[in-house]
């Protein structure tokens, strides 16, 4: 289900986010403030998709955008937040707070077997003991199973197949294989746990040069695959960009500033009805561009970045 | 002249003096203080200290400086490897990871965490989640818990019960760790603004209080009456050595970030 053999997988980023139906259940890759799709985040938006459920790791942006526009149901991770750069997920926390998307409790490792499970092709795992926590209570992803061998006491946890992967990687072929910048997070799992996968990439480029930079993921696996440089933003995608700290100050300071500012000064100006091209105008000039990708001139230039 | 510390950097040498030399160790998520410890553990009295880092796992990096977000590729300079996110936790459901950080917007007697929400129906406050806390808290073979708000925040940060355990500690109303089959041994040291704390008969007992802080102060900023030993000590001072390490590893402060200003204006003695 998850293979797709055509060796022709580009398409437009609208086409890209056609992929994502009502109703699905999303994996999106990335993870706090790395590398996660958020072109193809803005592009779903736009369209309008809807009662999606998100599930994964640490995220922050990415989450807290789509929980602000309306787009989930639920949201299984296990952290939502800025961490000590920003601090809490304002929108994700408005939400949850006033009931308006469901929050199923989970853990990183949690997770990551209930996606094992799938990409396993297995119903379930069973990993050594969990209890005492809260998360369980009521959970119907979990079990108290016994070893058939040993009779241990073990959990198990219900596999967990995404509808579909959403990734941002550095480099694609016309085919679709993909290459990541490292860290990967659970990209490479998120792509064989789902039913189906979308890319996005900085760059579509020849066959040869992703096999020379490493292929992540094989073109089978993924179903489409969208061109969108700076498709990440205002996240990083190293090597060719830091992440931009002056947006997301921007970004937190309207989504504290209430839902009908951040639908008027956020949603609205950088997202609907605008395109990717001027959504890059609007969030910087060149100068400022020039700030994120200039992360590799030194330590300095560095660290001007995470002080912006 | 006298040398002087801040409360960031003090916590940070206590946390790194919970590390064992040869022990594997997990800084914990999204946080920079544990981090930093790790990193000063290495270059002090924990030189074959294995780090596991993550977000995003990195086997022994050495960052040119600390970011204030962890996902960051920063992290990863000169890392012997980059391992899939899942070898980590694999390490730890094996029962291979000898300590983990993990901190705690609510901590009980017990030594349980909430990172989930905080009150009940009606007045509930959505906290980011506990990340991978709720299983390492199971599988570690020891971890330290930490928290730089156990003063000014009414009493509110060490409670006789945290509203949801998103970390279990070593008693549970669904039992006690023994009780529950846990491969892990709990936390065995809190490390606060305020004071050290170890664990004696599965509950919290005072044991280090920092420079110029009194018994008064850390018990009327809790909700609960810890476990107190006949004799109380001070918290050791950092060396002028770990300090150095320290303001070398991280030269933009992200440690502070924890840390109101108030705080910061706390001044301790350095060795």
């Amino acid at each position: 289900m998850g293979v797709c053999s055509g060796r022709d997988k580009v398409v437009s980023l609208r086409e890209a986010a056609q992929v994502i139906r009502d109703g699905d259940t999303i994996a999106v890759g990335g993870a706090l403030s790395a590398r996660q799709p958020l072109a193809l985040i803005r592009e779903m938006i736009r369209q309008g998709r809807k009662d999606l459920a998100s599930v994964g790791g640490a995220h922050g942006v990415d989450v807290d955008l789509l929980v602000a526009a309306g787009l989930l149901k639920s949201v299984q991770h296990s952290y939502v937040g800025f961490e000590n750069d920003f601090g809490l997920a304002p929108n994700y926390r408005r939400v949850c707070q006033e009931g308006g998307v469901e929050i199923l409790e989970t853990d990183c490792n949690v997770i990551l077997q209930r996606l094992r499970a799938a990409s396993f092709g297995v119903p379930f795992l069973p990993m050594p003991r969990i209890a005492g926590i809260d998360l369980l209570e009521g959970n119907p992803a979990f079990r108290v199973v016994a070893c058939p061998f040993t009779g241990e006491t073990l959990t198990a946890v219900r596999a967990l197949r995404p509808d579909v992967a959403l990734i941002h990687g550095l480099k694609g072929d016309r085919a679709g294989n993909v290459h990541l910048p490292h860290p990967h997070f659970m990209d490479g799992l998120l792509a064989t746990a789902a039913a189906r996968t979308v890319v996005t990439v900085e760059e579509i480029v020849a066959e040869e040069e992703v096999r020379r930079l490493g292929v992540s993921i094989p073109h089978y696996l993924v179903t489409a695959l969208a061109e969108r440089p700076f498709g990440a933003h205002p996240t990083s995608c190293y090597p060719a960009y830091a992440y931009d700290r002056r947006h997301l100050a921007e970004y937190v300071r309207l989504a504290k500033a209430g839902k009908e500012t951040f639908q008027r000064d956020y949603l609205d100006a950088y997202v609907n009805s605008v395109t990717e091209e001027d959504y890059l105008r609007r969030v910087g000039d060149g100068e400022h561009f020039a700030r994120l990708t200039g992360w590799k001139d030194g330590v300095a230039a560095w660290q001007e970045v995470f002080a912006e | 002249m006298r040398a002087y510390c801040t409360v960031d950097e003090l916590m940070a040498v206590a946390l790194a003096r919970t590390i064992e030399d040869h022990a594997v160790v997990f800084n914990g998520v999204a946080v920079a203080l544990p981090y930093l410890a790790i990193l000063l553990a290495q270059k002090t009295h924990a030189p074959n200290c294995v780090f596991l880092a993550g977000l995003p796992a990195g086997v022994d990096p050495h960052p040119p400086f600390l970011p204030p977000t962890a996902g960051d590729a920063l992290l990863l300079q000169a890392a012997v490897v980059t391992l899939p996110l899942h070898e980590i936790f694999d390490l730890a459901q094996r029962g291979e990871l000898d300590r983990s950080f993990l901190g705690g917007g609510q901590i009980d007697r017990h030594g349980n965490l909430n990172n989930a929400w905080i009150g009940c129906d009606g007045m509930r406050v959505r906290l980011p989640g506990g990340a991978g806390a709720g299983s390492l808290s199971c599988f570690a073979r020891k971890f330290t818990v930490w928290s730089g708000r156990h003063r000014g925040n009414g009493r509110s940060t060490l409670v006789e019960r945290v509203d949801f355990i998103t970390t279990v500690g070593h008693d549970t109303p669904a039992g006690s760790r023994s009780a529950l089959h846990l491969k892990g041994g709990g936390p065995d040291r809190v490390v606060t603004d305020l004071c050290t704390f170890d664990f004696s008969g599965g509950e919290m007992r005072l044991k280090t209080l920092h420079p110029g802080i009194s018994l008064t102060c850390v018990l009327g900023n809790m909700g609960f009456q810890p476990r107190i030993p006949g004799s109380l000590v001070q918290t050791p001072p950092p060396t002028a050595e770990e300090i150095q390490i320290i303001r070398r590893l991280d030269p933009l402060k992200v440690r502070q970030r924890e840390f109101s200003p108030r705080q910061l204006e706390r001044k301790f003695p350095v060795a």
